[in-house]
């Protein structure tokens, strides 16, 4: 009997110390992705009814970009995304347009190079296929604003310039390899100086025109948007990237424009 | 009291196993894009019905887009609550119908598309509909999964946002569709060009 007992409370007190470990320990974020820890987002641009502060909730994030490399194999597997088999209502006609074929990236489009020319649904499709989503403009944005020595790079001076210069670039026609660039805090890397990246709902920035001021926007086109504002004007390159996302329609494919996946934790 | 003590373990045990299921109760993202294989015509390149999320009407009927086909629509997305532009837009949209001859409204179809997932429910589109008179044989009203939203929204490009009072900001835009669901025309901003829209409507039904 004392044996029995013995042995119900070792294996209970084993349920409870996995238990907690599920429940209170980190997860570790599956392989290739790093865990961003929750927090809050400040939103570079909004109306005078929006939050001031979104909070985002801890998540997975796509340690690099995804790479030409990875885009061949889901093409491979779903030929509804290949170049002659896309749909025009998900891509328009530069559809990996740097690519040699359907399943041959060539010369313009290195294996190790972030894919481009990719419409929004065709990351979302992708993502959706490995298991992940896209990530919010919030998560984003939030992951972006660290540099690799803190979370808060708004404060980092030599991050700010970096990044500055890297938007005043123009992007080169054909891209480096992903992984070069310097791991942020978190241990992502690439979210600055190598490509754009869609996120899920891109279709929120609302700018329309001339987006150096709201003065662009056309009240009747929209409702209730009339009240935009920026909230950090040092921050221009936050700026530029709500100037971009507000341009871009969902089968627009862009060359320097790729995409990151993003999972809930 | 053995006994006692194994169903304590065995509660424990699955206790343990419960924090690592929950992640899986917010698994709203769901497919967005390849509609599955279509029945007899299959669709255009360009057609909107190749969307395969699914909606609720106000009846309660879980329908697929692609259910519109074979007539023309004017599209137009929404949220019921709105008390900005939504009402005019529709009431424009009315007016529009109002002008037309019975055999032409017959031939065409209406379709409202709510932004609110959450409070657009069958009754309160079953509301909308009875507070602005919209008649049951051409209009209809969705109510869609906020994935199934944000997929229509990007091929009709319209641009939405919610605030933080859960008021919806959103561009102004009536579509007209062929009866394939391809954009045939886009009429943006408050005042609907109730001529053109109905030259473009007439041609459609010609075809």
């Amino acid at each position: 009997m004392l044996k029995h007992v013995q042995i119900i409370f070792l294996a209970a007190i084993a349920a409870i110390a996995a238990w907690t470990a599920v429940a209170c320990a980190a997860e570790p974020p599956p392989t290739g992705m790093v865990r961003i820890p929750a927090g809050v987002y400040r939103p570079f641009f909004r109306a005078a009814n929006d939050a001031k502060e979104i909070s985002v909730k801890s998540f997975a994030l796509d340690a690099l970009p995804v790479t030409t490399r990875d885009f061949l194999e889901f093409v491979r597997a779903h030929p509804q995304w290949q170049r002659s088999g896309v749909k025009h209502l998900f891509a328009d006609d530069s559809y990996l347009k740097n690519w040699a074929g359907d399943l041959e990236p060539g010369t313009n489009a290195p294996l190790d190079a972030p894919v481009t020319f990719v419409s929004w649904f065709a990351a979302r499709a992708y993502a959706e296929s490995q298991g992940k989503r896209l990530p919010t403009v919030a998560e984003w944005e939030y992951a972006a604003q660290a540099s690799s020595t803190r979370a808060d790079g708004e404060n980092d001076a030599a991050f700010k310039r970096e990044v500055l210069q890297w938007y005043s670039t123009a992007a080169p026609l054909k891209l480096g390899a992903v992984g070069r660039g310097p791991k942020n805090f978190y241990g992502a890397a690439d979210l600055h100086g190598l490509v754009w990246e869609w996120v899920l709902d891109f279709n929120t920035a609302m700018v329309t025109g001339d987006s150096r001021g709201d003065g662009g926007i056309d009240a009747q086109y929209f409702c209730g948007a009339g009240a935009q504002g920026a909230q950090d004007l040092d921050n221009f390159p936050a700026f530029m990237r709500y100037g971009f996302r507000s341009s871009l329609k969902a089968d627009y494919c862009v060359h320097n424009l790729g995409f990151r996946c993003a999972k809930d934790l | 009291m053995k006994r006692i003590l194994y169903s304590i373990a065995a509660l424990l045990l699955v206790s343990a196993k419960l924090p690592a299921e929950e992640p899986n109760t917010n698994e709203v993202r769901r497919s967005c894009c390849i509609a599955a294989a279509a029945p007899a015509e299959p669709l255009t390149d360009k057609s909107l019905y190749q969307i395969s999320s699914s909606w609720t009407n106000d009846a309660g009927q879980a329908i697929q887009l692609s259910s519109l086909r074979g007539r023309p629509q004017i599209v137009v997305m929404f949220f019921a609550s709105c008390q900005l532009t939504c009402p005019l837009i529709v009431s424009q949209v009315k007016q529009f119908e109002a002008t037309l001859p019975e055999e032409t409204r017959a031939k065409i179809g209406f379709t409202l598309v709510s932004f609110d997932s959450i409070r657009d429910t069958q009754d309160a589109l079953k509301n909308y509909r009875a507070g602005h008179s919209l008649s049951g044989d051409n209009w209809t009203l969705l109510n869609g999964s906020p994935d199934g939203v944000l997929d229509l929204a990007a091929v009709l490009g319209v641009k939405f946002k919610q605030d933080a009072q859960g008021q919806f900001s959103h561009s102004n835009l009536i579509t007209l569709l062929n009866s394939d669901g391809e954009i045939v025309q886009q009429f943006a901003g408050l005042n609907l060009n109730k001529e053109q829209l109905g030259v473009e409507i007439e041609k459609l039904i010609k075809d």
